[in-house]
C-alpha cells in the first residue's frame, strides 16, 4: 500500500491513526482548550464569587438602611410607619420578605396591610443574637440569604429587621455568564484549533520535506537540498539530512567505485556469513571457479576452497581476530580442477557484538607455482648443467695454469687467468643462486651450535683479506665482544659475514680502510662493517637487499658481484634470528649492521 | 346617519370631606361621572367632585346647594343630617358589609375589667375622623359616662376622673400599642380586632362592643328636585346589577352596592344620632 501523506488510516486493522500533525493539532488544541476550560472556570468562579458577594453586600446594605430608617418607628412602637417602610423595602430587587419585630422577637408586620405575620416569632438563634449584638446576622435557606438586623436604642434592644434575600437571581447571571463563558470557551477551542493548525504546518512542514525527500531518497529520486528555515531543532533536522543524503550520495559513489573494483579486481572475493555461507563473490572468483554467481551465492566457502593443510576448513584456519593472510590452498572449480590460490581472509562485524562476515580474497598462485617450478628446473638445470661442468672448466683451466699441459707463454698465461677469474666468477654466480634459491624455497639447511661470536668475525675477515688485499683495502677490526656467544649455523654467518664485509671492499678505493666494530647493545651482538666508499644513493636505498640489485656507480660496477650476495645475507641472517641494516651518507660511506642475539 | 343626543347641561355634585383633597377628588370622580352618566333623563350632563375640609363647611355647602349628594360614614352623616339641609337616601355596603362596630379592649393582665377601670388611663383610637377607630368607641365611652380627654403623649398622667385617649392613627398601631403597654387600652373596628391579635387574643380582653351602625350612607340635599332624587336613587340602587355599575363601585372604595335601609333611615340611624352628641365637637372640628 502506498503511502501517500503523513495522516493515514491503517485499514487492516481498522484504526484511524493520527499523524504527526494531527496529534500535534490534537495535542496543541486540547492545551489550548483546557486552558480556555481553566481560564474560563476560573472567571466563572471569580465571577460568581463577586457576584455572589456583590448580591449578599447589597442585601446586607440594604437590611442595614431598613434597619436604620426604622429605629424611630421601632421606638415610637409605629406599626404603621413600619408597614409603610417594610412596604417599600419589599418592592426592592430581590427581596423575598421583609419583617420587624420587637425585642421579644415577634413581628411587627411584614409590610402588607393582611399582615399574616403578625406576632409571629422569629428564630431562637436570630432572637438570641439580637439580644447580645448590634451586628448583622447572616443565615442561608437554599438559594436565599437571611439577614438579621438588630435595633438597639440607648443600650436598649427595639427589636429588629430580619430581610429573606433571593440569591436566586444569581443562578440566572451564572446561568448567562456560563452561557458567555462557553462561547467564549468555545472561541477559545476554535481558536486552539485553528491555532495548533497552524502553528502544526509551521512546525510539520519541514518535517514533510524531510519525509518525502526521504522517500524521493528511498525510491532513487534526486534528492533536492532542503531549505533550512529555522535554528530550532527542526532546522537542526534539515541541516541533519542534507548532511546524510551528502555523505549517503559520496557513500553510494564509493559503493559503486568499490563494485566497480572489485569486478575489475584479477583476485577472486568471496564474502561470506558467519557459517561461511556464501554472500557475495565477484566475477574473477567466478572465472577461477567456472561457476556462475547465482550458483555460488548460497554455497559454503568450504566448497569453494579446500581446507589449508592441518585444518578442517578455511575458516578454521582463521586466527583469533578472524583473519589470516597468505594461505595457499585450492579453488574448487568446477570439472573437479583445482586452482592453487593464496589466501586473505578478513573479518568484517559490522555491528558491535553481532556475528561476522568474512571477506576472503583469492589470488590464483597458478602462475607463480609455475614459475617457482621452472625456477626449481632451472635451478636444478643449473646445478646438474652448469655448476658441474665449471667444475670441470675450473678444474681444466686450473691444471692448464698449473702446466700440466705444458709451458704457457705470457699471452697464454694471460688467457688462462682471464679464462680462471672468469670461471670463479661464474661458480660464485651459480652459488649465489642456487642459495638464493634454497632460501626462497625454505629448502636452506641449517646447522645451529654454540659459538664464540668474536672467532666467526675475525674468521671473516681472514676469508675476505686476500680479496681486500687484492683491491689494496685493509680490514681493521676496532672493537670487540670477547666471549660473547650466539646460536647460529656458524657456516652460514660466516658467509653473511664475509658477504658484508667483500661488499665493503667492493665499494672502497684503493688504500681505505674497512673498519669492524663487534659491540654488545639490547642483548644484541652487533657487528658494524664500515667503508669510506660512495655511499648508497637515495634512489638505491629500498632495493639494496632486493635479489640482483646493483649500484649505478659506473666506476665501481667492476668491482660488482652477483648482486644476489646482500639478499642472501638478509635472507640468512633473518633465518637465524636477527637482522641486518644499513647507515649511508653519500660521499662519506657506508655501514651495514648485523644484529644477531646474543645466546647466553 | 344618527346623531349622539346632546349632552343636558345639567351638573350633580358629589361633596366629601377630606384633608387630602386631590386623593379623595379621584376616589369619588369614576362614581360621580357614572351616575351623571345615567342622569341624562333627568337632564344631568355630567358629575362633579366637592371636596371640603370641615363637616361645617360640608354642611354650608349642602345647605347653599352647592353639593347635591353627600356619601359618608354614619357620624358625619348623621353631622350634616342634623346640621344641614339633608336627609339620609341610601345605606352603602363597603367591602361586603353593611354594617360596622368597634371593640374596647386591654390586656387580660392589665387588671382593666371593664370601661369604667379606664377611668385615669390612656385609651388608644385610631384616626380622628374613624367611625369605628375613634367616633364610635369614644361615643360609647363617653355615653357611659367617662369624661375623655385627648393627649398627645400616651405616657402622659392622667387625672382619674378622665379617660385620656391619644390618636394611633392606625389599628394596628392601637393593637402592639395595647399589647406593648404603650397605653393601657384601644379600640379597633371589631371586624378587625381578631385578625390583629392573631395568636396574642388570648392576652386581650374585651371590655365592650358597640352597636352595629351602617356602613356608609349616601345623603342627599332637601332641596334637590325630588324627580331628581328619585332618579339618583334608582341608579343607586341598580349601579351593582351591570358591569360597568360594579366597576364604577368597586373603583370608589370598594364599595360592594348601594341599598336602602332596611328598617327605614331614622331607625337605622337612630343610634348614631342619639349617640353624635359625643363626637360633634370632634366632628365639627
Amino acid at each position: 500500500m502506498k503511502r501517500t501523506s503523513g495522516d493515514e488510516i491503517a485499514g487492516e486493522v481498522g484504526l484511524v491513526r493520527l499523524g504527526l500533525r494531527g496529534r500535534f493539532v490534537a495535542f496543541v488544541s486540547a492545551i489550548f482548550i483546557a486552558f480556555g476550560v481553566v481560564l474560563t472556570a476560573l472567571a466563572v468562579r471569580a465571577q460568581n464569587d463577586h457576584l455572589r458577594h456583590e448580591l449578599e453586600d447589597r442585601g446586607k446594605l440594604l437590611t442595614t438602611v431598613i434597619a436604620a430608617n426604622t429605629t424611630d418607628a421601632l421606638a415610637m412602637l409605629e406599626v404603621s410607619e413600619l408597614r409603610r417602610m417594610i412596604a417599600e423595602a419589599r418592592d426592592q430587587e430581590n427581596v423575598l420578605e421583609v419583617v420587624t419585630f420587637d425585642e421579644d422577637g415577634r413581628v411587627f408586620t411584614d409590610g402588607t396591610v393582611e399582615n399574616p405575620r403578625r406576632h409571629e416569632l422569629i428564630s431562637e438563634a436570630a432572637l438570641r443574637h439580637v439580644a447580645g449584638s448590634e451586628a448583622l446576622l447572616v443565615e442561608f435557606d437554599g438559594d436565599a440569604m437571611i439577614v438579621t438586623k438588630p435595633v438597639h436604642l440607648g443600650g436598649s434592644v427595639l427589636g429588629g429587621v430580619r430581610l429573606r434575600y433571593s440569591l436566586a437571581s444569581l443562578a440566572e447571571v451564572q446561568a448567562s455568564l456560563a452561557r458567555r463563558t462557553a462561547m467564549v470557551g468555545a472561541i477559545f477551542a476554535l481558536l486552539g484549533v485553528l491555532a495548533a493548525a497552524l502553528l502544526t504546518e509551521a512546525v510539520t512542514r519541514p518535517l514533510n520535506e524531510v519525509i518525502q525527500a526521504t522517500r524521493a531518497l528511498s525510491e532513487g529520486e534526486p534528492v533536492p537540498r532542503l531549505p533550512v528555515r529555522t535554528a530550532d531543532e527542526v532546522g537542526e533536522l534539515a541541516e541533519a539530512f542534507n548532511e546524510m543524503t551528502r555523505k549517503l550520495r559520496d557513500t553510494t559513489v564509493s559503493r559503486d567505485y568499490l563494485d566497480r573494483v572489485l569486478e575489475t579486481m584479477g583476485e577472486g572475493l568471496v564474502v561470506t556469513g558467519p557459517d561461511g555461507t556464501i554472500t557475495r563473490v565477484n566475477s574473477a572468483v567466478c572465472s577461477l571457479s567456472g561457476v556462475g554467481e547465482e550458483e555460488l551465492l548460497g554455497q559454503n566457502c568450504r566448497d569453494l576452497f579446500r581446507a589449508p593443510q592441518g585444518h578442517v576448513s578455511l575458516l578454521d584456519a582463521l586466527g583469533p581476530d578472524g583473519s589470516a593472510h597468505g594461505l595457499e590452498t585450492e579453488l574448487l572449480a568446477r570439472g573437479g580442477e583445482a586452482v592453487p590460490v593464496m589466501v586473505s581472509v578478513g573479518a568484517m562485524e559490522e555491528i558491535a557484538g553481532r556475528a561476522r562476515s568474512y571477506v576472503v580474497v583469492a589470488a590464483d598462485i597458478g602462475e607463480r607455482l609455475r614459475h617457482e617450478q621452472q625456477k626449481d628446473e632451472f635451478v636444478t638445470m643449473v646445478h646438474h648443467e652448469v655448476r658441474a661442468p665449471l667444475t670441470a672448466v675450473r678444474g681444466a683451466i686450473g691444471l692448464l695454469e698449473g702446466g700440466v699441459a705444458g709451458e704457457l707463454g705470457e699471452r697464454g698465461q694471460e688467457l688462462v687467468e682471464i679464462a680462471l677469474r672468469n670461471s670463479e666468477r661464474m661458480g660464485r654466480l651459480v652459488n649465489d643462486i642456487l642459495a638464493s634459491r634454497k632460501l626462497d624455497s625454505g629448502r636452506m639447511e641449517f646447522h645451529y651450535e654454540q659459538v664464540e661470536m668474536m672467532p666467526l668475525v675475525e674468521q671473516a675477515i681472514d676469508s675476505t683479506s686476500a680479496y681486500a688485499a687484492k683491491h689494496e683495502v685493509r680490514f681493521k677490526l676496532d672493537e670487540g665482544v670477547p666471549g660473547a656467544m650466539v646460536r647460529v649455523d656458524p657456516d652460514r654467518m660466516i658467509q653473511v659475514l664475509t658477504n658484508v664485509l667483500s661488499n665493503a671492499v667492493r665499494f672502497s678505493a684503493a688504500g681505505d680502510v674497512v673498519t669492524v666494530r663487534a659491540s654488545r647493545h639490547d642483548e644484541l651482538l652487533s657487528v658494524a662493517v664500515s667503508d669510506a666508499g660512495p655511499g648508497i644513493s637515495e634512489d638505491f636505498r629500498d632495493h639494496v637487499f632486493e635479489a640482483f640489485a646493483r649500484g649505478e656507480h659506473e666506476d665501481w660496477r667492476h668491482r660488482s658481484g652477483t648482486g644476489l650476495g646482500m639478499s642472501i645475507s638478509k635472507g640468512i641472517i633473518e633465518e637465524l634470528g636477527g637482522a641486518i641494516t644499513f647507515e649511508t651518507e653519500l660521499g662519506a660511506g657506508t655501514t651495514f649492521l648485523i644484529d644477531i642475539p646474543e645466546s647466553v | 346617519m344618527a346623531t349622539a343626543p346632546p349632552v343636558p347641561a345639567g351638573v350633580l355634585t358629589i361633596g366629601s370631606v377630606s384633608l387630602k383633597p386631590a386623593q379623595e377628588y379621584e376616589v369619588f370622580r369614576p362614581f360621580a361621572n357614572f351616575v351623571a352618566a345615567n342622569l341624562h333623563e333627568v337632564e344631568i350632563g355630567r358629575g362633579r367632585v366637592v371636596v371640603v375640609g370641615s363637616l361645617s363647611q360640608m354642611v354650608e355647602e349642602l345647605r347653599e346647594g352647592r353639593v347635591d349628594l353627600f356619601i359618608d360614614s354614619p357620624f358625619p352623616a348623621a353631622f350634616v343630617w342634623k346640621h344641614g339641609d339633608t336627609r339620609p337616601l341610601l345605606r352603602r355596603w363597603k367591602r361586603g358589609s353593611d354594617s360596622y362596630r368597634s371593640v374596647v379592649f386591654a390586656r387580660a393582665d392589665s387588671g382593666i375589667d371593664s370601661l369604667d377601670d379606664l377611668s385615669g388611663k390612656i385609651i388608644a383610637f385610631g384616626e380622628p375622623f374613624s367611625t369605628t377607630g375613634f367616633l364610635m368607641p369614644k361615643a360609647a365611652l363617653a355615653s357611659g359616662g367617662l369624661r375623655l380627654v385627648n393627649y398627645e403623649d400616651p405616657a402622659a398622667s392622667i387625672p382619674d376622673d378622665r379617660v385620656g385617649y391619644v390618636f394611633s392613627n392606625d389599628a394596628e398601631n392601637t393593637m402592639f400599642w395595647v399589647l406593648k403597654g404603650k397605653v393601657a387600652a384601644g379600640a379597633v373596628n371589631a371586624d378587625y380586632f381578631e385578625a390583629l391579635a392573631g395568636g396574642r387574643i388570648g392576652e386581650l380582653r374585651i371590655l365592650h362592643t358597640t352597636d352595629e351602625v351602617p356602613r356608609n350612607v349616601v345623603c342627599v340635599r332637601n332641596s334637590l328636585d325630588q324627580q331628581l332624587v328619585q332618579a339618583i336613587e334608582k341608579v343607586l340602587l341598580e349601579m351593582h346589577l351591570s358591569e360597568e355599575g360594579r366597576a364604577a363601585l368597586e373603583a370608589f372604595e370598594e364599595t360592594t352596592k348601594i341599598d336602602r335601609f332596611p328598617r327605614g333611615s331614622e331607625q337605622d340611624l337612630a343610634d348614631i344620632m342619639m349617640l353624635l352628641p359625643h363626637v360633634e365637637e370632634d366632628l365639627g372640628r
